[in-house]
């Protein structure tokens, strides 16, 4: 097997991945960056990011807003001092894409132009028409070319960490188009792998958004945290599950049941807002779980339209006129028509929500530093602390960013002090390790991989969807075993190496069902509603008490993963209930009210 | 060793035959072939006047034959056809603008066809007067 | 209930083919069926050796370009219901070289985006203590159209003056160096022009047009190419009387 000596080697080079190998060459010129991908760096998921990226912009906005709105959108669950971090990073990092060409959308005076989001309370995302995803990679990927240290391994697969005396050392990579294993033997790992949407049936996310990075850590005993939050975005196409940004909503466009009301005001988000008249943190511009679990007790109602791709409410955007949505949200026109048969200009979009984000992920302090040394996670595929129990749409592009510079630097950092050691034991390590993956292609039995997938897919619906029970997440645990258990005689028919995908779908499902089962054992242990977890089998309530703490999924092999938590890091906000509409206004007055009384008592 | 063994399919000769869009192309391109001809031909009138009045009529002769007017009328419909081509394809050439807003493609197109019609008009004056 | 599409693909499988051979497979579908979607059928439920490259299922992370027809299409953005009553021929995307089934080897093409210094370039560094550079909506329009394209090699493949040489930079690389030359942000152009005025640059583009025609998301490269061909005069013209070289 070959051997490649890097000093820092970046598995998955999506927004996060190329914000951090970017970090480490510009800053340290004399180190060599490994940027490994299973894909060509631009068809990262990062690509389908529409409605932008959040960051304060405007002379009336400030840290703590953003801080607030994060803290309370996450329902308490974040930890503060990251957050704190992050907001005042934010610009800077959005200004320094703005430097590298990132086409922001402008105002007329030639000044970036910022949108509404839901469940921030003023504008401050930061957008490139409706395709802001698209612009940052692309963005950060032609950047990244001007830097001859940043090496590319594009297509490569990487199949395991290699890890020694708790310090990881590299990567095996699998070279799809050769089928040749590598070992990249690296001071410093970045995981930067995205998020595991996959895993469910109807989700937004691409093919290749399976797990992978977070099976990886996991399976070197790296705890997942916080992977019972998993958002459903609550405006997908059905069917497809293609995602109609929120940025529609931010703009103006309003959700309507099958009778032309509009029911969010109904959910505690109103009292209604005028149409064309958008409020922030108002009806249609609430959070995403809420949004979500509204639908769902819409659907209870049977006031949703029925569909032959599942029930659906609509996304009203005609009144922006053509001009406008031609303008501000080309794409979605774009993908309306051609997925669904609509012209937004004319009638309304149906939706329904659809799997989005995984607001848990591989465990990492505050600088994206793992449990192993030397290992490092950044973007969904981490956990640093910054989402919460829900994400706020437009965290996670700025996420990226922020936390990919940061992960190049402590990996720079890190590599600086290390020096390589001897590669035959890692070879070895290596060598095993890829007779195990190959050993897939040999298994012994008739099970189909996209029997296996397709079941995941539903039980994990059924089990660890927008509303949970007790009942029904033991059925999917049970489920999530048996399937464990018949992925082993999992039966292949292609035993080629050059491009054999068949092989990597398999793997990427091994993947898949571990990300899987940490996401249902630490939902079903968590017996409370929070943010995106929500619970209708007597535990509707936040209990504070008991679970303002992280869940921690630990790996053991076949046995089912063991759960454990670990404290918030509480700074500045102190849990209170988490509002919107006119509640958060009245909130918000009443704090005021009684910190005025407080300093005048003193 | 790897098992790569990318395989180049082979462009063959007839390959403009396979798509109606090359073949339209080639008939463009084609337009400069008959155009060069008709060229040598005026060309070859010119000379003929430098060389006395039998040989310019031995000339006129030659481009009144039904041949050569068959071929003087496929020039001029090929000709015109390259230059409706041209046409719609001039504006993506030019980056015109309009305060705020780009020239749109129409009035290219449009300005072009008038400045054909104009010199066309000229030349005939010019002929008749 | 579904209709049944006979769908055949040019199969190649390097380890076990000498050349590429076809094969069919009935394949059913609704009013959204998209040929990935069919693929994925195939792959899941007729022959999970098919090798084909696809991620967003939304025409924008550009990997499953393919040929339908004998067009270069993206496979998620090309629909059964438009070909019923016929037959699907899926093809790997002309003018590469197939790496297996519907996957080509797409080193030239990234090797060429690669050549063409397509990053903002300054002769001063810019300190983020400055803010955002201001750029008018209007200056913006001068290369927005050209930041779209998702490289998904479309163009390349309906290029028959790269199918004929692959040495031409052809479209997509083309057209960004129009769009970093025309940001206003950019000080690069100078270093830029030389990859235009190359052999291998605009004048190896003779106007096909194709390219604009097949691009999946309305960039025209067909347009950057000949106001680069226009640049590439204006630079000739400039460099003849520049005084010393």
């Amino acid at each position: 097997m070959k051997i490649i000596k890097t000093d820092v080697a970046v598995i998955g080079a999506g927004g996060a991945g190329l914000r951090a190998a970017i970090e480490v060459a510009r800053t340290h010129p004399d180190l060599e960056v490994a940027l490994i991908s299973k894909v060509y760096p631009m068809r990262s998921h990062t690509v389908a990011a529409e409605g932008g990226a959040a960051g304060v912009a405007q002379d009336h906005d400030t840290f703590d807003n953003h801080f607030n709105d994060t803290v309370s959108g996450g329902d308490w669950l974040c930890e503060q001092d990251v957050v704190d971090f992050f907001v005042k990073a934010a610009p800077k990092e959005l200004t320094q894409l703005e430097h590298w060409g990132c086409p922001w959308s402008r105002r007329p005076d030639g000044s970036v132009n910022v949108r509404r989001f839901g469940g921030m309370k003023i504008e401050r995302t930061w957008f490139a028409a409706d395709k802001s995803g698209f612009h940052i990679l692309h963005t950060l990927f032609q950047t990244s070319i001007q830097y001859p240290t940043i090496k590319r391994f594009d297509e490569h697969f990487v199949l395991d960490l290699i890890v020694e005396d708790g310090q990881v050392k590299g990567v095996l990579a699998l070279d799809i188009a050769a089928g040749e294993a590598k070992l990249i033997q690296a001071k410093s790992v970045i995981i930067a792998t995205g998020g595991a949407g996959r895993i469910y049936r109807f989700n937004t996310n691409g093919g290749i958004v399976t797990g992978d990075g977070m099976a990886l850590a996991y399976r070197h005993g790296v705890p997942l945290r916080d992977m019972e939050f998993v958002q459903y975005h609550p405006t997908g196409l059905p069917g497809t599950g293609i995602l109609m940004t929120e940025g529609c909503r931010g703009e103006g466009g309003i959700l309507t049941n099958k009778d032309g009301y509009r029911y969010l005001q109904d959910y505690g988000l109103g009292p209604e807002t005028p149409v064309g008249e958008p409020k922030n943190k108002y009806m249609e511009l609430g959070p995403r779980d809420r949004l979500s679990q509204c639908f769902w007790q819409e659907a209870q109602l049977g006031r949703t339209v029925e569909g032959p791709n599942g029930d659906y409410v609509y996304l009203d955007l005609t009144h922006l006129g053509k001009e406008f949505l031609h303008e501000r949200l080309p794409f979605i026109c774009e993908l309306a028509k051609a997925y669904v048969g609509v012209d937004p200009v004319k009638e309304p979009i149906p939706v329904r929500p659809t799997v989005h984000y995984t607001m848990g992920g591989i465990e990492t302090d505050g600088r994206c530093a793992t449990s192993i040394k030397g290992l490092y996670a950044a973007g969904e595929c981490s956990s640093v602390g910054l989402h919460g129990a829900n994400r706020l749409g437009s965290n996670s592009l700025t996420e990226i960013t922020v936390f990919g510079q940061v992960a190049g630097e402590e990996a720079a950092k890190n590599a600086l002090e290390i020096s390589h050691g001897d590669s035959q034991g890692l070879l070895d390590q290596a060598q095993a390790s890829l007779a195990k993956y190959q050993a897939i292609k040999e298994f012994d039995g008739d099970e189909k991989v996209a029997d296996i997938r397709r079941e995941l897919g539903l039980t994990m619906e059924e089990g660890v969807g927008i509303y949970r029970t007790e009942e029904a997440m033991q059925a999917t645990i049970d489920k999530l075993a048996e399937l464990k258990d018949r992925y082993k005689r999992i039966n292949l028919k292609d035993d080629s190496e050059v491009f054999n995908t068949e092989w990597l779908y398999a793997v990427e499902l091994g993947y898949l069902i571990d990300v899987a089962q940490a996401m249902a054992h630490s939902a079903i242990l968590r017996k409370e509603s929070r943010g995106s977890h929500q619970r209708i089998d007597g535990f509707e309530k936040r209990d504070d008490e008991n679970y303002l703490k992280h869940s921690l999924a630990f790996y053991q092999g076949d046995a089912q993963p063991k759960i454990d938590y670990s404290t918030v890091t509480i700074t500045k906000s102190k849990p209170a209930e988490r509002v919107y509409g006119a509640a958060a206004d009245q909130q918000e007055a009443d704090k005021k009210a009684a910190d005025k009384l407080s300093a005048e008592e003193k | 060793m790897s098992k790569r063994k990318p395989y180049t399919r082979e462009m063959k000769a007839d390959w403009w035959r396979k798509d109606s869009f090359f073949t339209m192309y080639i008939i463009r391109e084609g337009s400069s072939l008959v155009i060069a001809l008709y060229c040598f031909m005026l060309i070859a009138g010119l000379f003929s006047l430098t060389q006395g009045q039998s040989s310019f009529e031995t000339w006129l002769g030659f481009i009144s034959h039904p041949i050569t007017i068959v071929f003087q009328v496929l020039t001029l419909v090929w000709t015109l056809y390259h230059s409706y081509t041209w046409f719609q394809l001039a504006p993506k050439a030019a980056n015109l603008w309009m305060g705020e807003k780009r020239v749109p493609d129409s009035w290219i197109v449009n300005a072009m066809y008038a400045a054909l019609a104009g010199c066309s008009a000229l030349g005939l004056i010019i002929l008749f007067l | 209930m579904a209709e049944i599409m006979k769908m055949s693909i040019l199969r190649y499988r390097p380890e076990t083919d000498e050349k590429p051979v076809w094969q069919s497979y009935d394949v059913p579908y609704n009013h959204e069926t998209s040929i990935l979607d069919a693929l994925g059928y195939i792959k899941d439920e007729l022959d999970p050796t098919l090798s084909y490259r696809w991620s967003c299922r939304m025409a924008i992370c550009g990997s499953c370009g393919m040929m339908v027809n004998g067009q270069p299409k993206l496979g998620c953005k090309a629909f059964l219901r438009d070909y019923a009553g016929g037959e699907l021929k899926l093809e790997a995307l002309a003018n590469f070289p197939i790496e297996r089934d519907l996957v080509v080897d797409m080193s030239d093409f990234i090797a060429k985006l690669e050549s063409i210094k397509p990053y903002i370039i300054t002769q001063e560094p810019r300190s983020l203590d400055d803010g955002c550079t201001t750029q008018t909506p209007k200056q913006m329009e001068q290369y927005k159209q050209f930041s779209m394209c998702i490289n998904c090699g479309l163009c390349y493949a309906a290029c028959p003056q790269y199918g004929l040489d692959n040495k031409f930079t052809g479209p997509a690389a083309l057209a960004l160096i129009h769009r970093y030359n025309n940001d206003t942000r950019d000080q690069g152009k100078a270093e830029r022009m030389k990859f235009i005025n190359e052999e291998a640059g605009v004048w190896g583009c003779t106007f096909v047009g194709n390219c604009s025609v097949v691009c999946p998301k309305g960039v025209d490269p067909a347009a950057a190419i000949q106001l680069g061909k226009v640049e590439s005069a204006k630079d000739y013209v400039i460099q003849m009387f520049k005084p010393g070289e």
